[in-house]
């Protein structure tokens, strides 16, 4: 049987050579006379939905996915899991190459597509955990066994017999994410998990998947427009923006990089003295007793900043912040973005 | 075998879906046993007046009908997407059955149960049983003929809805295609041409599933035997390749699904 293969020393999971993916799509102008046109001469327009993307994943790694609507994130994942043909190029998943294997594929895999529950919506979700275990050939005590660990590790034993539809988004997407790993997949492919998802639920979820990759070592790939996500579960980021790769690094080189801004909101014991100023800082706001600032740390030293502070008058409270990370994927974008 | 355990367990399912909902799931059978039966009333009235329609009487009517019902009736129970394969492709809802490691047209058909193709079952093995040609033997090969009939039924169906993959929406046209093989296969075959009986022999299999069965069982013979399972795998090998190459043009969508 073919598993992980190796490049260069390291074990490779997934290896992607200039993929491409297009789409044609059928375009009407407004109106019936319109309607009437396109049933005799219809119009069509190609969309690159993927274009040329080329990247790898180790084995184990946490893999962010990230980029906004229409950016080709979910077209690329289901071309890695044998959903969709591409176009062109190559890709090669745990030694399959997914159109060709996806069957094969489909054993050492597990899939959750956020917005495609698995689940059997009027039936209890261990109904379908047993029909899946049925479907990845596992004998009965091996599935018992399994959702009695998943159970525990997604805290979903309460859940487990009651309908599906009767459970909250969050029960059932942690229901969701265990049922893909009943298999003990080697790799776990999310899309969008998250969404919709209130700030406890994602939380579950972001502790059981992180779980699951310290104790079973799966690597996952995880696509979501949320940069909570991301920070939370990955080492590593790979940021696509119209169908093509516009940053791949580091999750902590990505903050390194770009997270080179600070808000510095003050506190002080006595009113802050009219026409406060530092050279170098934008001061956002001046209150009677506070003030907020943003400054550049390339630019404008955090020492000298301090010491200006201080001097002003007696600190009683200080906050440092960096700015939200969402706001620096977005300035990533619009520089990737296509004049 | 693996593949057998896997159509059980998808049956299960689908049985534990619709105890879910007892009382719609009972009241879809026995009203589609009323159906059935409110339907052959007007036959009984036609032969009553009419005697037989060259040299077709009530109960030959009473096994054609008992054939194409259990037929029809086990293809919507157990193969239940069969009618609605069509939409599933073109709203891109195949990414579900995509990522999990099974054939994948069986797995679609498979994964829904149409309450009311029980009550079709129950009544086409009644009608059988009180046509007058029920024997044991005979009744091998009315599962002989019925089975070939599920398949015939399900592969003209997978055939015409897998044009989704190349022209979108094929749903009014799977629904004109499913009223057309369904009608013409409660007629007596005496009634048609030889030009129609071709026509309903291949473009429009509906002899596939009413007359040949009948044939058969009423006796044996080597003709009926071959046409009949002969339709099935052509129809079958068919439905299976036009998928196939169909799957390759497969666009996904984003539309929200749900597994009920």
């Amino acid at each position: 049987m073919k598993s992980i293969f190796q490049f260069d020393n390291i074990m490779t999971s997934i290896e992607v050579t200039r993929l491409f993916k297009t789409f044609q799509t059928k375009r009407k102008s407004a109106g019936l006379a319109a309607s009437a046109r396109a049933l005799f001469k219809p119009k069509y327009s190609t969309v690159e939905a993927v274009r040329g993307i080329s990247f790898r994943m180790e084995e184990g790694e946490l893999l962010g996915f990230i980029g906004p609507n229409g950016a080709g994130k979910s077209t690329t994942i289901k071309m890695l899991t044998g959903i969709l043909h591409p176009s062109a190029g190559e890709a090669n998943v745990l030694g399959f190459t997914p159109w060709k294997d996806r069957q094969k594929l489909a054993f050492h895999i597990g899939t959750v597509f956020g917005q495609r529950p698995q689940l059997w919506y009027h039936l209890p979700a261990i109904d379908t955990f047993m029909l899946f275990g049925k479907i990845y050939e596992l004998d009965e005590a091996e599935t018992q066994k399994r959702v009695d660990f998943l159970a525990e590790a997604f805290e979903i034993r309460d859940l487990l017999e009651t309908p599906v539809r009767k459970l909250s988004l969050g029960q059932r997407m942690r229901c969701e994410v265990a049922a893909s790993l009943l298999h003990r997949p080697k790799l776990l492919l999310l899309d969008e998990p998250s969404i919709g998802l209130d700030v406890v639920a994602k939380q579950h979820i972001r502790d059981a998947i992180r779980r699951m990759n310290q104790e079973e070592g799966v690597g996952v790939l995880l696509t979501s427009h949320d940069a909570g996500d991301l920070e939370a579960l990955c080492k590593r980021v790979i940021i696509v923006n119209h169908g093509q790769i516009v940053y791949e690094d580091k999750v902590s080189n990505l903050k390194r990089k770009h997270l080179t801004s600070k808000l510095v909101e003050v506190r002080y014991a006595e009113e802050v003295p009219a026409g406060f100023h530092i050279d170098g800082v934008d001061v956002l706001k001046v209150g009677r007793y506070g003030v907020k600032l943003r400054f550049d740390t390339n630019k404008t030293a955090v020492d000298s900043v301090m010491s200006h502070l201080s001097e002003v008058g007696d600190l009683v409270d200080i906050t440092i912040s960096d700015p939200p990370l969402e706001d620096v994927i977005a300035k990533i974008y619009k520089e990737a973005a296509p004049a | 075998m693996k593949t057998l355990k896997f159509l059980f367990a998808l049956w299960k399912a689908n049985l534990q879906a619709a105890m879910e909902f007892r009382a719609a799931f009972i009241t879809q059978i026995i009203f589609m046993i009323v159906n059935n039966g409110v339907y052959f009333i007007f036959w009984v009235l036609y032969f009553d007046k009419f005697g037989n329609v060259r040299g077709w009487t009530v109960n030959d009517m009473m096994l054609l009908f008992g054939i194409a019902a259990t037929a029809w009736g086990a293809s919507a129970y157990f193969f239940g997407n069969f009618t609605t394969l069509g939409e599933i492709i073109a709203n891109g809802r195949l990414d579900y059955y995509l990522s999990l490691p099974k054939p994948i047209l069986l797995h679609v058909l498979a994964s829904k149960s149409i309450g009311s193709g029980m009550g079709d079952i129950l009544y086409g093995v009644a009608s059988f049983a009180i046509s007058g040609y029920f024997t044991w033997d005979g009744f091998l090969r009315f599962f002989l003929g019925v089975t070939a009939g599920v398949c015939i039924f399900i592969s003209f169906l997978t055939i015409i809805q897998s044009l989704s993959f190349w022209i979108g929406n094929t749903v009014a046209l799977s629904q004109v295609a499913l009223s057309a093989v369904l009608t013409f296969s409660l007629y007596p075959s005496a009634l048609f041409n030889t030009t129609t009986k071709f026509i309903l022999l291949t473009i429009l299999p509906a002899a596939l599933v009413g007359n040949v069965p009948a044939e058969f069982v009423r006796s044996f013979s080597w003709t009926s035997l071959l046409q009949i399972t002969a339709g099935a795998v052509v129809f079958l090998v068919f439905a299976m390749i036009i998928f196939r190459s169909g799957l390759r043009r497969y666009e996904s969508g984003s539309a929200i699904q749900v597994e009920v």
